[in-house]
C-alpha cells in the first residue's frame, strides 16, 4: 500500500496486570486502506482498536498519528449517554470534539443513520439503532480514519449497506478504515486481514 | 474548563430526566440526618438507671408530723433518667450486662432513719465508667438535693409554728411534746392588766420587741435554710431541635451523603455506560472530568442545603423564637455549601474512581460516608487524634462554617480558615481522584 501512512503502532503492547492483551504489536495504516481484524473471542481485536484510538494508553510503545488527522472510534459495545436522546448525545459528542456547525453535522447524522431526533432516550432505542448511533457519534467531525469494532453485529442487512457505502465513500475521499469482525463475508471488504490470536499477529 | 462545563451540563439533565433518583438522593439523607437526631437526643437525654428500692418506700411518708410525697419527689428528680425498677441482683446483672449506667439504691431502714431525725438517712449509687456516669451522678446529686429541700422545708414548717405559737400561745406539740403556752400576746394582755411598775413596763418593752423580732423570723428563717435561690425564667429561644448546632449538623450530614455518593455514582455511571473512553480520547481530561462531578455535588448539596436553612428559618419564625433566623447569613452559608459540596465531590470522585463500577461506587460511598460522619460528630477535646484525623475530611469543616456562618457575631477568621481548609481539600482529593481514574481506566 503506498498511500500515506495515518496512523502507525510502534511495538505496542497492553497488559492487565500480569495478564498480557496484545503482545509487540506493528502496524501501518495508510491512506484509501481498509485493515480487517479478525481471531477469536479474547484475541486482542478489541484492545488494539483501543490502542489505536487512543483511548487505552500502551503498557509499552507507541501509537503515531499523522498531523491534523482526525480518528473516528466506535467500540464494540455502544457508548453513549442512555438518558439523552440520540440528537443529544450526538450534539454534546460534537461540542466536546469541538465540531463547527453542531446541530448542522448532528442533523445530517441523524438522516444518515436513520435515528429519530425526538427526545427519546437512547436507552431505549433498539440495539441495532443503538449501535447505529455509535457509529454515528463515531463519524462527528468527519475523521479520515475510522475504527470500528465488530460494528456490523447488531445490524441488519439494510444498515449492513449503508455502513459499509459510508466506508467506501471514506476510502475515496482518502481515508481508511480499521475494523474488528467476526464474520469472514465481511473479510472480502478489506484491503488488509490480520488475524490475532492469543494477543499476537498471526498472520 | 469548557469540556467540564458540558459534562455538568449534561449531568444536570440527566439528574433532571430521573425524578425518582433525585427524589431518593435528596430525601435519603434527609431520613439519616433525622434519625441520627433521633438516636442522638435519646441516647444522650435518657441514660437507663435501677431503681433498687430495699426498704420498700411508701408513696409518702410523716416526718416531724409533715407529710412528704417521696414518690412525686422521686420521679420529679429523676426526670433526665430512665428508671428501672428491678432488684439488687437483677440490677447488678443489667448493669455488667452494660443494659444500664448505674444502680440507684435505697437501703433497708431508709424510711426509719428518716423519720428519727437522729440517724441520716443514705442512698447508695453504683455507676460504670462509661461517657453518662457524669450525668447519672449528677441526677442523683440533684435527687438527693431535691429531697434534703423538701426535708428542711418540713423541718422549717414545724420550727416556723412553734414560733407563731410563742406569738399567739395555745395548744401545741413540738417532736412528740404536747404543751400550752400563754404566747407573747397573751403576755402582752396580761400585762396590761397589771398596774405599770418599773419591771412591768420593762417587761412590756420585752414582749413587744419579741413579737416584732419573731414577726419577721419567717423570711429570716427561710433565707437562713437556702441563702440562694434559682428562679427559672421562661424562655421563647430556641429549642434543641431549632439549635444552631442541631441545625449545622443537620447541613453537614444531609450534603455529606448527598455529595459522596452522588459523585462516586456519577463517575462510576460515565465507565458503566462505557463512555469514560470516548471522552479520554481527548475530549475531556481527566482533571475536568473529576471537576464536572465535583461541581455537580456542590450545584445538589447547595441547592437541598439552603433548602434545609430555608425550612429551619420557617419553622423558627413561626415559631416567634427570639433572635430569628438569620436570613441574612444564607449567601455565606450559600458559599459553605458550595465549597463543602466541592470538596466532599471531590472524596466521592476518589471512591467512584477506585469502586469502578456504579453499584459498587454507591455502597462505597455509603460504607466510607458514615465513619467521616461519625468521626467528625465526635468532639475534639474526647479524643484529639479521632479530631486530627477527622480534619483530613470535609464534614468537620463544613460543620464548623456552617455553625459559624449562621450563629458567630463575627465569624469572619473562623470562616476564613474552614474555607480554606475546605478548598484545599477539594483540591487534594480531586488531584487523587485525577490519578484514581486510572485505575478507572484499566
Amino acid at each position: 500500500m503506498s498511500g500515506e501512512t495515518l496512523l502507525s503502532a510502534r511495538g505496542v503492547t497492553r497488559r492487565y496486570g500480569a495478564r498480557v492483551a496484545l503482545h509487540v504489536t506493528d502496524l501501518d495504516v495508510h491512506a484509501g486502506e481498509t485493515i480487517a481484524l479478525t481471531g477469536p473471542n479474547g484475541a486482542g481485536k478489541s484492545t488494539l482498536l483501543s490502542l489505536l484510538a487512543g483511548a487505552l494508553v500502551p503498557s509499552g510503545g507507541r501509537v503515531e498519528l499523522a498531523s491534523g488527522t482526525l480518528v473516528g472510534w466506535a467500540p464494540q459495545r455502544p457508548a453513549q449517554y442512555g438518558r439523552l436522546s440520540a440528537r443529544e448525545n450526538l450534539e454534546l459528542f460534537a461540542r466536546l470534539g469541538r465540531v463547527p456547525e453542531v446541530e448542522v453535522a448532528s442533523e445530517r447524522l441523524l438522516a444518515e443513520f436513520g435515528l429519530p431526533g425526538d427526545r427519546q432516550a437512547s436507552a431505549t432505542l433498539s440495539v441495532g439503532m443503538r449501535q447505529r448511533l455509535n457509529v454515528a457519534i463515531a463519524l462527528l467531525g468527519e475523521p479520515r480514519v475510522l475504527l470500528l469494532d465488530e460494528p456490523s453485529a447488531s445490524l441488519d442487512p439494510e444498515q449492513r449497506r449503508r455502513l459499509w457505502e459510508l466506508a467506501s465513500g471514506l476510502r475515496a475521499h482518502g481515508g481508511a478504515l480499521v475494523f474488528a469482525t467476526q464474520h469472514l463475508e465481511e473479510l472480502e471488504r478489506a484491503d488488509r486481514v490480520i488475524r490475532l490470536e492469543e494477543g499476537r499477529a498471526a498472520g | 474548563m469548557r469540556s467540564a462545563w458540558l459534562i455538568f451540563a449534561k449531568d444536570v439533565r440527566v439528574l433532571a430526566r430521573s425524578p425518582a433518583l433525585l427524589v431518593v438522593l435528596l430525601a435519603y439523607p434527609l431520613v439519616i440526618a433525622a434519625l441520627v437526631g433521633l438516636v442522638a437526643s435519646y441516647a444522650s437525654s435518657k441514660p437507663r438507671v435501677a431503681f433498687v428500692d430495699e426498704d420498700g418506700l411508701p408513696a409518702a411518708i410523716e416526718v416531724a408530723g409533715h407529710r412528704f410525697d417521696l414518690a412525686g419527689t422521686i420521679e420529679r428528680s429523676t426526670s433526665e433518667l430512665t428508671l428501672v425498677r428491678v432488684d439488687r441482683a437483677e440490677a447488678e446483672r443489667q448493669l455488667r450486662a452494660g443494659r444500664i449506667v448505674a444502680l440507684l439504691v435505697i437501703p433497708r431502714g431508709f424510711a426509719a432513719d428518716l423519720r428519727s431525725l437522729v440517724r441520716r438517712p443514705k442512698i447508695e449509687l453504683k455507676t460504670t465508667r462509661g461517657g453518662l456516669s457524669p450525668r447519672v451522678s449528677q441526677q442523683a446529686q440533684a435527687l438527693v438535693y431535691s429531697l434534703n429541700q423538701t426535708l428542711s422545708d418540713a423541718y422549717l414548717d414545724a420550727t416556723l409554728k412553734v414560733v407563731r405559737l410563742v406569738v399567739g400561745g395555745g395548744p401545741g406539740e413540738f417532736f412528740g411534746n404536747r404543751f400550752t403556752v400563754i404566747g407573747l400576746t397573751g403576755a402582752r394582755e396580761l400585762l396590761a392588766e397589771l398596774p405599770p411598775t418599773e419591771q412591768v413596763r420593762e417587761i412590756r418593752k420585752f414582749v413587744s420587741q419579741a413579737e416584732t423580732a419573731l414577726g419577721d423570723a419567717d423570711e429570716a428563717l427561710r433565707a437562713t435554710a437556702r441563702p440562694v435561690e434559682l428562679v427559672e425564667l421562661g424562655d421563647r429561644g430556641r429549642t434543641w431541635l431549632l439549635s444552631a448546632q442541631v441545625q449545622a449538623y443537620g447541613l453537614a450530614l444531609t450534603i455529606s451523603f448527598l455529595a459522596l455518593l452522588l459523585a462516586a455514582g456519577s463517575l462510576a455511571a460515565e465507565r458503566d455506560e462505557d463512555v469514560l473512553q470516548r471522552l479520554v480520547r481527548g475530549l475531556v481530561g481527566h482533571g475536568w472530568l473529576v471537576a464536572a462531578k465535583a461541581a455537580l455535588a456542590a450545584l445538589l448539596a447547595a441547592l437541598l442545603g439552603l433548602a434545609i436553612a430555608a425550612a429551619f428559618g420557617v419553622i423558627v419564625e413561626l415559631g416567634g423564637v427570639e433572635g430569628g433566623q438569620p436570613w441574612e447569613r444564607l449567601p455565606l452559608l450559600a458559599v459553605g455549601l458550595l465549597l463543602a459540596g466541592a470538596a466532599l465531590g471531590a472524596l466521592g470522585a476518589v471512591v467512584g474512581a477506585l469502586a469502578r463500577e456504579g453499584r459498587t461506587a454507591t455502597l462505597a460511598a455509603l460504607l466510607f460516608v458514615l465513619p467521616v460522619v461519625f468521626l467528625g460528630l465526635v468532639p475534639r477535646e474526647v479524643t484529639p487524634a479521632v479530631g486530627w484525623i477527622s480534619d483530613a475530611f470535609p464534614f468537620a469543616h463544613a460543620l464548623r462554617f456552617f455553625g459559624d456562618a449562621l450563629f458567630e457575631l463575627d465569624p469572619w477568621g473562623s470562616l476564613a480558615r474552614e474555607a480554606a481548609w475546605l478548598a484545599g481539600l477539594a483540591l487534594a482529593y480531586g488531584g487523587v481522584a485525577r490519578v484514581a481514574m486510572r485505575r478507572l481506566l484499566a
